[in-house]
Parts: C-alpha cells; structure tokens; sequence
C-alpha cells in the first residue's frame, strides 16, 4: 500500500546541482601544466593569479616582506622503526608455498588462552560437581564485574 | 568478482604462462574503451564501447606490435580455430614437424600460441627475413621460426623409439591425467620446462634477491595469539601503565 505524504514542505534539490554539468572549460594552468612558451612567460613574470600550487603539502615556514623564514619545528621528522637485522623484504620470493591460514576468531582466542588449563584440570578431576575449577587460575578467579572493567580500560575496543 | 568477461580470458593459459605477467596488466594493455559512460547517477545504466575481437597472430597481446595491429577501425576477416578441449604442447616437448621443407625433423617447442593453436618449434620451419634494408645498406637475412597448427602440421613424439605418434590423455592407477602413445602405450611426460618463464627455470631453482623475502621467513610464524588488543599490546610494550577505569554507564 502506498500513501501519499499530504504534508506540504518546501525543499530545495540538491541532486540536480550534484549530478549536474560539470565539464567547465577553463582549467588552472599551475606547475607543469601549459605549454613551452607559457611556462616560459610564467618563469619570468609569474602570474599572481595562478600560485605554484603546493597540492596540499604546508610550507616549512613563514613568508615576512618578500623573504621565507624556514621554521625548523615545523619540518616534519619521519619515526621509522630501526629495520636492522628485519627479515622480511619487499617483494617475495617464488619459492615461497602457498600459505593458507585460517581466520583468528574468538574460539581460536578462547582455545589457546582457557583452553588448557580447562583441560587439565578436566583429566585430573579438578573440577567441582557443578564444572567449576577448584583451582581456578587468575582470570578463572575475576567476577563478571571486574572482567568487564578490565575489558573496558584504555585500549579497549568495545564501543 | 566481475560478471563481465575479461579480456585476457580470451588468451590462452599457456600462451601467458612464459610471460610470468599479471592478468590485470596483460587486459589493461589490450584494453581499448572507445567511449565510456560519464559518471552520475542520471547516466545508468553503465555502458562501455571496447574493442572485442581481437586478430591474435606471432605478436604477443600485451606488446605495442599487436596494439598496432588492433588499432582502433582496424577489422580482420574472422581466423577459424578448431576447439582443442586439452591443450597437450607444452613449451620443451619433443615434437615432430609434419610439413613443409622440414618435414620428418624433431624439435622441442619453444612458443605456444593458444588463441591460433599454433607452437614454435626450435630451429624448425623458418624463413629468412630480409630487415633493414633501405637504399644504401643491403640489409641483413634474419631466420625466424614460423608457426605450426598443433593440429594437423605438428606431432608429438613417443620418448621410446623417438618416431611421431598420435596420443591420448588417460589417467593413471593413482589418478594423475598423462599423454599416453596410442602406438606403444607408453606415457609421455610432461617436459621439465613447463613451469619455465622469464623470471625463473622454476620456483624451486629461483635465485633469491636481495629484495626478496626468503621462503623460510615467509613461511614462519611469529604471531602468538593473546588476549589483548592492538593498543593493549602496543602499552605493555612500551611500559605505558593507565589503571583508569570508565565509570559504569546504564541502559534505560
């Protein structure tokens, strides 16, 4: 069944301005573009109106009266991890086999951190009538409550 | 996945297999889009105009000589390929030359061309090209193989008695798919370099560069799985210690 919204509102369309014309004429000839005698002209007489155009990358500095001051807190450092004695390279060898992993899950999780001790202690009958360990390891000892708190703590990705 | 077919899929396996080419490079090189639709929602449904048949002859898909040859407007009257359900020559096999002024000889192949069932056949059915000659220089005689049909000009050879013979793809008692000899039931093996391309003899025998992650250090594993998340982990090894805990929310 279909209704028909009675409501009278006033709106304004943007999808015909969105998916409009936009194959405008005129195109900025900045940097490399334009040819050998522009390029030439704009060497010499540079053009205000068309700037080098940076594309995004922020001066190491400021312009004061003509001259560039370069600030050196404002020229990025890259922190890269010291690769010494770092096996892995960039391209990969043909020799390599194909390997096949399967995805890491919460059972996969689950089997390597409580699996074994919930093991153990089955085949040495350390468990109580009800399945509880009567030795109970630390994470076996937290209440519900104190598990989540330390879910929740910085680092968590529970949202 | 892509419903549309590619392009490369009209070139055959083993005709790319020598390459050692991606098949995303080898389709961008064929790709010919004459007009494509403008992007926006009012230009659905997407239509694409590209070149669909393409002529396949000695020069290889992705190389500027076939994109000469297939250049756009340029039409070839339709090359009629019998359909061979397995391709059976492969780049080594001991074949015998059944035509032409070398009829009798034996060679190993040394190209496939899949699209035209064609095979190069070693120092077999060549030609003298007479290239680059112009007013002055003379130019010089280059001998250069031609194809043969692997249908009909070209058979391939029982390891036995090394004679020409019809063959058969049967299957062994432990379930491999071989060529056997009609003639002598022998089989005959697929040859050593039909994992051959340009990069290596085969994975096996590749030599290692220095940009090359060996195989041992790809194969190894050094994940431990623990029950801590990526910031959790990235903490306790930089001995960031915060005991903060969020106050308790509730749901109404």
């Amino acid at each position: 069944m279909s209704y028909v919204n009675l409501i009278i509102k006033r709106s304004i369309s943007t999808s015909s301005i969105r998916e409009g014309k936009r194959n405008f004429k005129k195109f900025s000839l900045h940097n490399k573009r334009g040819s050998r005698i522009f390029k030439q002209m704009q060497a010499e007489n540079p053009d205000p109106e068309m700037p080098i155009d940076k594309r995004g990358v922020r001066d190491v500095g400021y312009t004061l009266n003509g001259t560039f001051y370069t600030v050196p807190e404002m020229i990025p450092e890259l922190i890269v991890p010291d690769l010494k004695d770092f096996k892995l390279k960039p391209y990969v060898s043909y020799r390599a086999p194909e390997i096949y992993q399967e995805e890491l899950t919460a059972q996969t999780l689950f089997d390597v951190v409580y699996a074994p001790k919930i093991k153990k202690d089955h085949t040495e009958n350390k468990l109580s009538a009800d399945g509880n360990p009567m030795e109970p390891s630390v994470q076996e000892k937290q209440t519900s409550e104190e598990a989540w708190n330390k879910a929740k703590m910085t680092g968590s990705e529970l949202l | 996945m892509r419903l549309t077919q590619l392009l490369c899929s009209s070139v055959g396996k083993w005709s790319k297999q020598f390459s050692n080419l991606p098949d995303r490079y080898i389709e961008r090189t064929m790709n010919q889009v004459y007009w494509k639709n403008p992007k926006g929602s009012q230009y659905k449904p997407n239509t694409e105009v590209k070149r669909k048949k393409f002529r396949f002859s000695v020069h290889r898909p992705w190389t500027a000589q076939f994109r000469q040859q297939n250049s756009p407007g340029k039409l070839y009257k339709k090359v009629f390929v019998e359909p061979i359900k397995d391709w059976s020559f492969f780049r080594g096999d001991r074949v015998e030359v059944l035509v032409g002024p070398d009829k009798g000889k034996q060679g190993y192949v040394k190209q496939i061309i899949e699209e035209r069932n064609w095979v190069f056949v070693e120092g077999l059915n060549c030609t003298l090209k007479d290239m680059g000659g112009d007013k002055k220089y003379p130019g010089i005689y280059v001998k250069m193989e031609q194809p043969l049909l692997v249908t009909t000009q070209v058979s391939l050879v029982d390891p036995s008695d090394l004679q020409a013979t019809a063959f058969e793809w049967r299957f062994t008692e432990e379930g491999d798919k071989v060529r056997v000899s009609t003639r002598t039931g022998r089989i005959i093996p697929l040859p050593a370099s039909i994992e051959e391309t340009i990069d290596y003899k085969s994975k096996a025998t590749y030599k290692e560069q220095p940009k090359d992650t060996l195989a041992d250090d790809v194969s190894e594993v050094t994940f431990q799985p623990a029950l801590k998340t990526f910031q959790m982990d990235i903490m306790e090894s930089m001995d960031i210690k915060d005991e903060r805990v969020p106050l308790k929310t509730y749901w109404y």
